[in-house]
């Protein structure tokens, strides 16, 4: 064997001067010398540049760029590497420098080069009678590969910060894009709806025209001409199905908040995915999906509307009692008992004696640094019959949101917290939970204050120090679908997909609804047709009517969440660049949607309370 | 000072002096589940006296390191605490503390000199001192005596 060893060494000597002559080769070449080149006095060589001669020279002569491997074959040809810090303390070459010297290997020797030759490789079992002197040599040899290879590490790491910020530049660029795409499906979305509107009064004129007189509106309903034109439907399956592809969008988030998570650079770009305007997600949410839906309901479930203008006043009823089933049957319908969700024959706070909750309890994160305050808190909550967690930071309530974004489904949200405050902590909640009701619970409540919250996404405010009434207060206020005994204008909420929910406020109920009747019922329109923005002519009417606008902006800041907070004035200056546009577009959307909300609002109270009133006419006192 | 003990659903409120609003302290009671075991209120009032005399230590090193920023914290975080439990005047000597912290005078408005701000601290933390003991023995009398 040792023979055998010897050839192959012996052989492998032969290559060897090739490498060698390899390198006197390029060390001969002048147009180097910036990069790699004899060392001064001649009996080394230096590499000035490591990066350069591992991108350009290594390849060119050596047919491959790892420097790390030339300096392993460089010490098997029993190269070192120089160690200039212990004498001179700074290599002559520069910081950067690698010096590599063999006793052979001179600039004025070139015949010297045969005796470089390749070490032969250590037989094992002769390794354990090395001298002390040759390991030496070795682990000098090991430690010279070790930098180097740490070097190229270093090269590779800062590659891929590169790549990783150019990655980030793109996925906030894209979520900017969609932002815009959003806000521009909503534009559509309003166009729809307004084309859908006019072409329904223009119908609708012509049938009033043609049955004025007729009480029974159901031919009208019934025979198809309600449809809205397949123009318009199509349209609205568009907008629908490209709405509900939001999971992509969700990666991506998630991936702009690890970005943000690994802590870069603070710039504009990575804020503004972040900060950017609080539910904006949530409000395009809501413009796709719920008025799309009940523009369903507006095309498939016609009711005979009429009739309801003849029974007086009396009762709440939820609104799927007005489902299609209900519509036809004028005077004798069966009673509550058919109605599945009904509330109790007039509502009667008295029934609240169990739980003042429906089916479901709603379960409430409290974010409370302070213990008395949590736990006085948290005992409110849960004698009102909720399920309540604390987290006792706004880290801990990122991590509770971030592990289960749609468990909650509100939050009290202390302001001043250790690590982390409740404002960022909802600026970062709004990131992956769009809707849910966030409340700020504080004592600083100055103009300014509540403005920072509800701009970085808080619905409301609870005043510090908290009462029972208060706290519960607020939960009736945002989670109005999860009464067991619905709040009298609770129907809005049937179609709000939870969490959203929020109570449509009573203030701007009388005036529209004293005006409203006599025209809708005879001029017919259609049950649940009358919450959807796009409306019977004479709910039309009164949401362009001045006098609500006025109303809507304070309402709506605090009544309608996520999109409302988006588009209220003052807060857009604040945001940084990326987000401004999509803000733009929001505030120009403004009056658009704020008229449809306010349809939402004023106009459904008419069309509802008749319906409470008159639907179940029968049943009530009057049967 | 009785004239504060209107109702509350509890007939047995004590009299808790002014140093304690009494309709906000009644809401903590009323969670008790039963009024001859307080446990809950109890509890809550023994954790607040905790968390008081420890915000006091903190509160001295903070003054002794002059640490106007980090009073103004230790101020804030008292000031919550005792207002959610009623301790009106304790909750107002923790806001002034906040805002001398803020190096603030009384009414908001700023104030550099920070001398000045740190001896107004030092005289407020005595009366809250004061304060807070009146109120804590007033406290624990009324878990001591059950009430009957």
């Amino acid at each position: 064997m040792p023979e055998g060893d010897m050839a192959v060494a012996q052989g492998s000597s032969n290559n060897s001067s090739d490498f060698v002559r390899k390198l006197y080769k390029m060390l001969e070449d002048p147009n180097y010398s910036e990069v790699v080149r004899w060392g001064d006095g001649g009996d080394s060589f230096v590499v000035l540049e490591n990066e350069k001669f591992t991108k350009t020279i290594l390849p060119k002569h050596f047919k491959h760029s790892n420097f790390a491997s030339f300096v392993r074959q460089l010490n098997k040809y029993d190269f070192h590497k120089v160690r200039q810090s212990e004498e001179n303390g700074q290599s002559p070459y520069g910081k950067e420098a690698w010096e590599f010297k063999h006793p052979a290997f001179r600039a004025d020797a070139k015949n010297n080069l045969d005796n470089i030759r390749r070490k032969a490789p250590a037989p094992r079992k002769n390794q354990a009678a090395e001298d002390q002197f040759s390991s030496n040599t070795q682990i000098a040899a090991l430690s010279e590969t070790l930098a180097a290879t740490q070097q190229q590490v270093q090269a590779l790491q800062d590659s891929y910060f590169e790549m990783a910020h150019a990655n980030k530049v793109f996925v906030d660029e894209i979520m900017h894009l969609q932002k815009m795409i959003k806000a521009q499906n909503s534009v559509n979305n309003e166009l729809v709806n307004h084309l859908g509107k006019i072409d329904h009064e223009r119908r609708h004129a012509r049938a009033t025209s043609n049955h004025s007189n007729q009480f029974n509106g159901n031919n009208i309903m019934s025979d198809g001409t309600e449809e809205p034109p397949a123009e318009l439907r199509r349209a609205r399956d568009i907008l629908n199905s490209v709405s509900g592809d939001h999971i992509p969008e969700k990666d991506l988030r998630q991936m702009s908040i690890q970005f943000q998570q690994i802590g870069a650079s603070p710039d504009s770009a990575s804020s503004s995915s972040m900060m950017g305007p609080p539910g904006s997600a949530g409000m395009q949410n809501n413009y796709m999906h719920d008025p799309m839906n009940d523009l369903r309901h507006m095309a498939l479930t016609p009711l005979p509307p009429s009739i309801w203008g003849i029974f007086p006043y009396n009762r709440p009823l939820s609104q799927n009692a007005m489902g299609p089933g209900q519509g036809p049957g004028a005077v004798p319908e069966p009673g509550p008992a058919a109605m599945p969700t009904a509330s109790p024959p007039v509502g009667a706070p008295g029934a609240q004696s169990t739980s003042p909750w429906g089916q479901k309890k709603p379960r409430v994160l409290l974010v409370e640094d302070d213990k008395i305050c949590s736990r006085i808190g948290s005992k409110f909550l849960a004698q009102y019959d909720c399920g309540v967690e604390v987290a006792r930071d706004g880290l801990e309530a990122v991590n509770k949101i971030n592990s289960n974004p749609s468990w909650f489904d509100l939050i009290f949200m202390d302001i001043v917290m250790p690590h982390l405050d409740g404002v960022s902590a909802t600026a970062m909640i709004r990131e992956v939970s769009p809707r849910v009701p966030i409340i700020a619970m504080t004592s600083n409540i100055n103009q300014q204050d509540l403005e920072m919250y509800f701009h970085w996404g808080m619905r409301d405010v609870l005043a510090k120090p908290f009462t029972k009434e208060g706290m519960i207060g607020k939960l009736k206020k945002h989670l109005p679908n999860f009464l067991r005994v619905p709040p009298t204008e609770a129907m809005e909420q049937m179609y709000s997909n939870g969490g959203a929910g929020q109570p449509p406020t009573p203030g701007p109920y009388p005036n529209p609804n004293l005006s409203l009747p006599m025209s809708a019922a005879s001029s017919g329109p259609i049950g649940k047709f009358e919450t959807t923005p796009v409306q019977s002519p004479s709910t039309s009417t009164s949401w362009h009517s001045p006098a609500q606008l006025p109303h809507a902006s304070p309402n709506m800041g605090q009544d309608q969440g996520g999109y409302l907070t988006a588009g209220s004035g003052g807060p857009m200056a604040m945001t940084p660049g990326g987000t401004q546009r999509p803000q733009q577009y929001a505030s120009g959307m403004i009056p658009a949607m704020s008229g449809q909300q306010m349809g939402h609002l004023p106009n459904d109270a008419p069309p509802e309370k008749r319906q409470r009133l008159y639907g179940p006419g029968p049943q009530g006192p009057y049967a | 000072m009785s004239s504060d003990n209107h109702d509350g659903g509890d007939s047995n409120l004590p009299d808790l002096g002014d140093a304690i609003d009494i309709v906000t302290f009644s809401q903590i009671l009323e969670m008790d589940d039963s009024e001859d075991d307080r446990e809950f209120s109890q509890s809550i009032v023994f954790g607040f006296f905790e968390q008081a005399e420890e915000t006091f230590e903190k509160m001295d090193e903070a003054l002794e390191g002059k640490n106007l920023d980090e009073l103004s914290k230790l101020g804030h975080f008292l000031k919550g605490s005792s207002a959610t439990l009623g301790l009106t005047k304790v909750k107002d000597s923790c806001e002034k503390i906040q805002r001398y912290g803020k190096k603030e005078n009384e009414d908001g408005t700023p104030e550099t000199d920070e001398e000045l701000c740190l001896s107004r601290v030092t005289e407020t933390m005595k009366s809250l001192r004061t304060e807070y003991s009146e109120a804590e023995t007033t406290l624990r009398k009324f878990f001591n005596t059950p009430a009957a």
